[in-house]
């Protein structure tokens, strides 16, 4: 109850911050609506992260948190895998789209939540090795179901709002966008459903994140 | 025969070739289209494109007709204006003095529209006498007409939808423009913008041929590709300091500005300033003319806007200037949002912002006039109202005396004059003007495919 409370209190302040955000528009002009569209390619970059991380980690266990070549790979900034990708796509193809913001995204974000996943499973040397890769696997399986809700939960505000960079080099407007516009514009009640909803996530996933005794 | 077969054969090509629609990008989400409440550059363009002002400015800052035929100034002071017969939303019905009357009545009365445009009609009447829309306002007629030409006429009751040169088409992530049968006779078969933020992304796009015309970053080593010429065309945009200080640290900025900046950290989008006001308003270069010369202070407190990396260059050349005279120029850069409370509160010593003025020489009376939206410091003088009650048309003397007011005592000095760098494709000719490319008339009409 009192791990509830915290969080409330933390999500509470973030809604008064955004409530009470200070400063003003140059001009102050009507809200933008919010982007329905976005909706759906930001949940299939979700849902693909959601599965391809833990899938990685169960394959690659613990050791995948100390690789030299994941950590190469987590390095650059958004900015760079979204340079990377303009500047290696075809002109005759036209401006990159949806397609590539997802491959843009999953190349930036992957490797970052693989060593997120890796680093929280448990060491396997002696046990469960010494049983086995069968029971090696069923073992970070159960380690990982344990750890998904909680992972998402941490993980999701951060998704749904950091393509922003990749968003503006790749042109292809989403929530980032729309979440910074609003802060621009001083949308003091659009960022307060933002903030809302994210909340709401939260605690949507609160009953997943109960230990078994 | 043969004649035939080919002026079929021509026409059958025309027919089956792709529409060639001008592929542009915006730096910000404009929102969506409203006459009413929307109120930002992007906006401003959008708007340009699916609507008609009652007239228009040319790209030389001269009137022009636009759905007004023309206009009469009655003897009660009002302006009558005669609306033009062929101008059509895009339902068909004609633009009547209705739609006038309810775009200006709108404006006035609903809290949430345009800043800008509620300033434009701020204490004016309208009415309709013989299917004619008359307005009366306090504003001199020169004025008056000028700014009109920012306040397009939406269809009654319909908000987004206007008589302009093209439809506009709402797509996710882009704003699409088609021709329409329209008096200006637009020469392209339409528009659609991207948004595009990021101007290296804008470079990238611009050299993989994804657009026709862009603003790309200026950097000594970026050269157009092939498919591209450069154009350059002044802006009526400037970067203005303001001080609560009184006019003693804008004479040290006055002589700073003249040898602080490299021409390599300028580039070709900035320059000096030189006067008070924007050369390209038609004001002359002025210097400040404040009595009584100030020791320079060992330090100043200069808050300015984050984000822009050139400028900010620029300001830290300028704090090297302020070094050499034994002054230490502090540069707090602030979110463009916090500096812009800061300037209402006036809470600085020094402050400076990008400014983009409205593209009449009356603009600058938002510096002077106690409720001016730039006027931070509460700048006043018991002269002003008679000196801007004889302001009746650009180039009037009267100009000469409001400059010659604020020279003595002013309260913002501009330190650069920007001006636009755009990669137009060869195939394109577009006209430019100190507006940009959209907001004149006829602006995107007047474009045409070599």
């Amino acid at each position: 109850m009192s791990r509830l409370l915290q969080g409330l209190g933390i999500w509470g302040l973030g809604l008064a911050l955004a409530l009470t955000l200070p400063g003003s528009a140059w001009k102050p002009a009507a809200p933008p609506p919010f982007p329905w569209s976005a909706l759906g390619p930001a949940a299939l970059a979700v849902a693909s992260l959601a599965v391809l991380a833990p899938l990685l980690v169960w394959l690659g266990g613990p050791t995948l948190a100390s690789r030299r070549s994941l950590a190469l790979l987590e390095a650059p900034p958004d900015l760079l895998w979204a340079a990377l990708l303009l500047a290696l796509w075809p002109p005759a193809w036209g401006p990159p789209a949806q397609t590539a913001w997802l491959l843009a995204f999953l190349a930036a974000a992957l490797p970052g939540e693989v060593r997120w996943l890796a680093q929280a499973l448990p060491g396997e040397h002696p046990l469960p090795l010494a049983w086995g890769l069968r029971a090696t696997r069923r073992v970070r399986r159960i380690v990982l179901r344990r750890l998904w809700v909680r992972w998402l939960a941490a993980r999701l505000p951060v998704w749904l709002t950091a393509t922003l960079v990749l968003e503006r080099m790749l042109g292809v407007p989403g929530l980032g966008t729309d979440w910074l516009t609003r802060v621009a514009g001083r949308d003091r009640r659009g960022l307060a459903v933002w903030v809302g909803v994210l909340a709401c996530l939260w605690l949507l996933t609160r009953p997943w994140q109960r230990e078994a005794a | 025969m043969r004649t035939t077969l080919w002026a079929l054969a021509l026409a059958l090509a025309t027919l089956l070739a792709p529409a060639q629609v001008v592929e542009e990008s915006l730096p910000a989400d404009p929102g969506p289209l409203d006459f009413i409440q929307g109120d930002s550059y992007e906006q401003w363009i959008l708007q340009s494109l699916a609507g008609d002002a009652l007239v228009g400015i040319r790209a030389d800052g001269a009137l022009t007709p636009r759905l007004a035929t023309h206009w009469t100034l009655l003897e009660d002071g009002s302006l009558s204006f005669t609306l033009r017969k062929d101008a059509r939303f895009a339902d068909g019905r004609a633009v009547s003095a209705e739609d006038v009357l309810w775009t200006f009545r709108e404006l006035l009365a609903n809290p949430r529209a345009s800043a800008t445009k509620r300033a434009i009609l701020a204490g004016a009447e309208v009415g309709e006498r013989q299917g004619r829309p008359w307005i009366r306002s306090p504003k001199p007629p020169g004025r008056l007409l000028l700014e009109l030409a920012r306040v397009p006429i939406a269809q009654r009751g319909q908000p987004g939808q206007g008589s302009g040169p093209f439809a506009f088409h709402p797509e996710p992530g882009a704003w699409v423009f088609t021709r329409r049968d329209h008096f200006l006779r637009p020469r392209i078969d339409g528009l659609r913008f991207r948004l595009l933020p990021d101007p290296t992304a804008v470079l990238t796009a611009l050299r993989k041929g994804w657009l026709t015309l862009g603003a790309p970053q200026d950097t000594p080593e970026a050269e157009p590709p092939p498919t591209c010429r450069r154009l350059t065309q002044p802006l009526h945009a400037q970067f203005v300091v303001w001080s609560r200080l009184g006019p003693g640290p804008l004479r040290l900025l006055e002589r700073w500005r003249r040898d602080a900046f490299p021409a390599r950290l300028l580039g070709r989008t900035a320059r000096p300033s030189q006067g008070l006001w924007p050369e390209t308003l038609g004001f002359p270069a002025r210097a400040i003319q404040a009595e009584g010369m100030s020791a320079t202070p060992a330090q100043l407190v200069l808050h300015h806007a984050a984000g822009d990396a050139s400028l900010e260059r620029l300001l830290l050349a300028l704090r090297e200037r302020a070094r050499r005279d034994g002054c230490d120029l502090q540069l707090r850069p602030l979110e463009q949002g916090l500096l812009q409370e800061r300037l209402q509160k006036g809470e600085f010593q020094l402050a400076g912002s990008v400014v983009f003025f409205e593209p009449q020489p009356w603009a600058v009376l938002e510096y002077l006039e106690p409720t001016g939206p730039m006027n931070f410091t509460g700048w006043r003088h018991t002269g002003l109202a008679a000196v801007t009650s004889r302001l009746r048309q650009p180039g009037d003397a009267a100009w000469v005396d409001l400059q010659t007011l604020w020279a003595r005592s002013p309260a913002a000095l501009p330190l650069l004059d920007f001006q636009s760098l755009l990669w137009v494709d060869r195939r394109l000719q577009v006209e430019s003007s100190p507006m940009g490319l959209y907001l004149h008339t006829p602006g995107a009409a007047g474009w045409r495919w070599r």
